[in-house]
């Protein structure tokens, strides 16, 4: 029933009744009766018409709602009265729960919404294991070769298909735009059961060389650059400098997570989202490959009711087929690896967001907690009014429900108060999203959200109200009554509980404590690490050459030493550099290197990772050398090499590599002479040294993407635009789209890490404040309610040293416990955070006891203030107030 | 809420809506009229209690058995509320009856054996 209907529906009933009474009363002064009498006689014959007006109400099924709507209204009434408690307890909850509804959408966001695909349940990405590898790549992307045999031979998939991701030129002269390009097999549209929206779909013939200049346009670019132009099929694109026509427009609602192969794996930087499809055409080559091309990723849809353990199984037999046909030189033992699609884009970033959940639930729980100390203290108040009611005969269930009114109440606000704040946050934690995972659009608070900060007030109702429903529940009220109202003090058990409870929040708040200061100081030592190469005045920039123009090496080679040439000379640049892998952004290509006289097979050989770099990297990088020399100009064609210290050692160990000669798997190539030895480095990751690295000179590779590092001499940021200018004199179809300073790649490589430290600074900080508070509460409480004590304690000859002693003995001493518990916490979860930790012991002795300092401090505080007070009670009016 | 120092009886449980329907067989009549009816049918042994009877009415509306109109009364210039019978109300009462007399029956039977043996 609406309530507009209630309200006629009881303007009808008082109109009902007005009637009949005044029929009766006619009735009674026809009978003879006074004016008077005749009135209250009809009254009395109706009796009580509040009664009548409720028990109507039960008949119209109202009655719940009613007593409802009373209960909000005496509750809203009753912190009316005290409103500096009501907004406390209302911003605390409001904090709690929004910080907790936030971090819960970012964590059901990535965790557990399901992929936007039809039945994304049976969507696995396959990877690859060969034995002989698996110390260094547990797991390697998919070769072309085998992906054909598998899709020729496989019982369990409906379809699969292998992808690349990449970012080309788009456009012609002069407004050159790089954009993400998905390159893969028809069969995506099968795998993920999409299709495009305005056009068609590759078909197999377009996946073959030759045939392969065709795109089909995402949505958000073909809006943003073509105008949304619904005639565009059959257009004609440029795309890395080639056309291509297009044949198709994704529909809106189609959104391809980033994906990652060994070439992108470290890279934490956000990829260019992906804004065209092109087929992944194999060459003869590339299919010919047995044991090389590892480089796709591997997407695939289970047939209806095969497992994933089934599908491996299959698969599994099919790898076993093809290493048993492998060339000698090429033995390998392969097998496979199935992933359910949403857990390898988790990936790693699982434990992260379950720690942030955690630290931020702890954070509500302290908020709770605190509530229901003011809420205790506050019943503990109230007990006169309470042992009326119960005196007064009210039952049990109005007892509770009179106690837990309030809490509801504030809770109801807060949890509104906390939706708000929560959907203001959200929004911005889009940039915090894994690269991986940010691809379903804006992130936006939704129903799961809300659903969870109604489930967390509810659940801070029953958490804060019970200890104090509780009291109130045990009543007594002839006790209470009794005793006189001024002299009675807390009861001892709601005392009990108080101290507890303030245990509980502290031992949280040093828990968290101690892990805000492991992350910090791990994202210190990650930040401090001797990285091998230094960031100062450095700039960089990302290249994509179109292959039109630059379809080989030379042409390249040539477009970049005319670049280099022409950046020495801009004023205010002391070196520029080019490389095949910006520092920090990844690892490109691996490779295997034959020292003279090993004749082992290929895949038995050592695995590297390969660089392609000019003359200048090392210096511009500042990149130290160890033995030898760099190459330099001069060298130019020659095939030199430099290699990394742990390669030095591994490849030769016990002798000096300078001179020395190895291959790469081909016989028919010239050796590698090694020049000279570099210092290992952190240049893939921050977090562990590099593996072995060799670095070859541009001049040998040279590929369409690279990365340009220029040093200056002054400020890098007035730079960007003469660098850009600088490329764009040279060719002005070559794209440029991100000038960034290499201190900022650096800092953005961490940029999860810091997340999860700003956020448990946050959470921690918000913990301690509101630990502080608790303990102020309640020590505050107890010294008013011992004055008359204290002032006993003075006239008897206490020393006001020895009043502060006993407050902070008091007040102190759940904070020591708790403190103590938070520890025994923090260490028993240690093994889950020790993998996010860098150089950084989780049962760091010194942290642990600046954890239980810094509270120690804030109880110390907390309890100087009431302490203050109860020193200057003074003994004759705390005595005389009876 | 019965006076049991009084010579009259609340109206039992279960047997107002009976007899609302009963008096309504009239004809449509207000809230008073039906309380005063059936007082006044019982020589005043039955009490009606207006908390009782007004929630009453309001059930039966409810539950579709008769339906209600502001009406002018005939003999005096001012609206009263009628209830007025419906189809369902006649059907119900039937059932109400007839369980009623089951009811009075199998009571009947047990208080008084030797008067159901003659």
């Amino acid at each position: 029933m609406k309530w507009w209907q209630i309200k006629k529906r009881n303007a009808d009933l008082e109109r009902e009744l007005q009637s009949d009474l005044e029929l009766e009363e006619e009735e009674q002064r026809d009978l003879g009766m006074p004016n008077e009498q005749a009135r209250s006689a009809a009254r009395r014959a109706f009796g009580n018409t509040t009664l009548i007006r409720e028990q109507a109400h039960e008949a119209w099924g109202l009655a719940l709602l009613e007593r409802l709507g009373q209960d909000i209204r005496y509750a809203t009434r009753q912190l009316w009265r005290s409103p500096g408690f009501s907004v406390v307890v209302v911003l605390m909850l409001a904090l709690g729960i929004g910080a907790t509804t936030a971090i819960f959408t970012l964590v059901y966001d990535v965790m557990l919404r399901p992929l936007p695909f039809a039945q994304a349940d049976r969507l696995v990405t396959v990877e690859e294991i060969a034995a002989e590898w698996s110390n260094i790549y547990p797991t390697l992307p998919v070769s072309a070769n085998h992906f054909t045999f598998w899709q020729q031979h496989n019982r369990s998939f409906d379809a699969m298909a292998v992808m690349r991701q990449g970012s080309l030129p788009l456009g012609a002269e002069g407004r050159p735009l790089q954009v993400g390009v998905l390159s893969t097999t028809p069969g995506i549209f099968s795998v993920l059961q999409v299709q495009p929206s305005l056009g068609r779909a590759f078909n197999v013939s377009e996946a073959q060389p030759g045939n392969d200049h065709v795109a089909i346009l995402m949505y958000d670019l073909w809006r943003e650059q073509f105008g949304s132009d619904p005639a565009i099929a059959g257009k004609t694109i440029r795309l890395n400098g080639f056309p291509y026509t297009v044949v198709g427009v994704m529909p809106r609602s189609f959104r391809m997570p980033a994906v990652q192969t060994l070439a992108t794996i470290g890279d934490t930087n956000r990829p260019l989202p992906i804004g065209i499809l092109e087929p992944l055409a194999f060459s003869k080559d590339d299919l010919a490959e047995e044991m090389g091309d590892l480089n796709y990723f591997g997407l695939a849809r289970l047939k209806a009711g095969v497992s994933v353990a089934a599908a491996t199984a299959d698969l599994d037999a099919l790898q076993h087929t093809i290493s048993v046909n492998l060339p000698a030189d090429e033995k390998a033992t392969l097998s496979i690896a199935l992933t359910p699609f949403q857990q390898q884009l988790v990936g790693n970033n699982r434990k992260p967001l379950l720690i942030l959940l955690a630290a931020v639930a702890g954070l509500l729980l302290v908020g709770c907690v605190n509530v229901t100390n003011l809420l205790l203290a506050r019943a503990v108040g109230q007990k006169q009014q309470i042992a009326v009611a119960a005196a007064l005969g009210a039952r049990g269930a109005e007892m509770l429900r009179m106690a837990l009114r309030e809490t509801a109440v504030l809770a109801v606000v807060g949890g509104g108060l906390g939706i708000l704040l929560a959907a203001a946050i959200v929004p911005a934690m889009q940039r915090y999203l894994p690269p991986a995972l940010d691809f379903r659009g804006p992130l936006h608070l939704d129903w799961a959200g809300a659903g969870c900060a109604l489930f967390l007030a509810l659940l801070a109702t029953l958490l804060a109200g019970a200890a104090p429903a509780w009291m109130v529940s045990r009543t007594a009220p002839l006790e209470v009554l009794h005793s006189e109202a001024r002299l009675a003090s807390e009861p001892r058990a709601s005392r009990r509980i108080r101290r507890i409870l303030v245990g509980i929040e502290v031992a949280v708040s040093v828990t968290l404590v101690l892990m805000t200061g492991l992350l910090t100081a791990s994202v210190v030592k990650l930040m401090s690490v001797d990285r091998g190469f230094t960031t100062e005045r450095t700039i960089t920039a990302t290249i994509d050459l179109p292959m039109q123009s630059y379809p080989d090496k030379q042409h390249r080679v040539a477009f970049y030493r005319e670049v280099l040439g022409r950046m020495d000379r801009l004023p205010g640049v002391e070196s520029a550099a080019i490389t095949s892998v910006l520092p920090l952004t990844g690892d490109s290509w691996g490779d295997m290197a034959r020292v003279d006289g090993d004749t082992r097979p290929v895949t038995q050989l050592p695995l590297e990772s390969f660089r392609w770099v000019s003359p200048d990297y090392f210096s511009t990088i500042h990149q130290q050398l160890i033995a030898g020399q760099f190459f330099t100009s001069s060298d130019w064609g020659k095939s030199l090499a430099l290699v990394s210290q742990k390669t030095a050692k591994t490849l030769w160990p016990g002798r000096s590599p300078i001179g020395q000669h190895f291959s790469r798997g081909d016989p028919g190539e010239k050796p590698f002479t090694v020049v000279g030895v570099v210092a290992d480095a952190h240049t893939i990751s921050l977090s562990k040294p590099d593996p072995m690295l060799i670095y070859v000179p541009y001049w040998y590779r040279c590929e369409p993407g690279a990365g340009l590092i220029v040093r200056t001499r002054q400020d890098p940021a007035e730079m960007a635009d003469a660098i850009r200018k600088t490329i764009w004199s040279v060719d002005r179809s070559v794209p440029v789209p991100a000038v960034r300073a290499l201190g900022g790649v650096v800092a953005d490589s961490v940029a999860n890490q810091r997340f999860e430290m700003d956020l448990l600074l946050l959470f921690a900080s918000s913990a301690l404040f509101l630990a502080g508070l608790g303990v102020y509460g309640v020590v505050t409480y107890s010294v008013v309610q011992r004055s008359r004590e204290i002032g006993l304690r003075i006239a008897l000859g206490a020393q006001r040293a020895s009043i502060y002693r006993l407050v902070l003995r008091d007040g102190l001493l759940p904070v020591a416990l708790g403190a103590i518990a938070g520890i025994a916490l923090a260490f028993g979860s240690a093994r889950l955070v020790s993998s996010l930790l860098f150089q950084v012991n989780p049962y760091d002795p010194a942290l642990a006891f600046a954890a239980v300092c810094i509270l120690i401090l804030v109880g110390t505080t907390a309890c100087l203030l009431p302490a203050r007070r109860a020193a200057a009670v003074e003994p004759m009016q705390a005595l005389r107030t009876e | 809420m019965t006076k049991e120092t009084q010579q009259r009886m609340a109206v039992l449980q279960g047997t107002l809506d009976m007899l609302i329907l009963r008096t309504l067989l009239y004809g449509p009549a207000h809230g008073h009229h039906v309380g005063k009816h059936i007082q006044r049918t019982t020589n005043e042994f039955l009490q009606m209690q207006h908390g009782s009877l007004y929630p009453a009415l309001h059930r039966l509306e409810k539950r579709g058995w008769v339906v209600s109109k502001w009406e002018t009364a005939p003999d005096r210039n001012r609206e009263f509320k009628y209830y007025r019978l419906t189809e369902k109300g006649r059907k119900q009462l039937v059932v109400e009856e007839s369980q009623w007399k089951q009811m009075a029956e199998a009571v009947a039977r047990v208080m008084w054996p030797a008067a159901e043996e003659s």
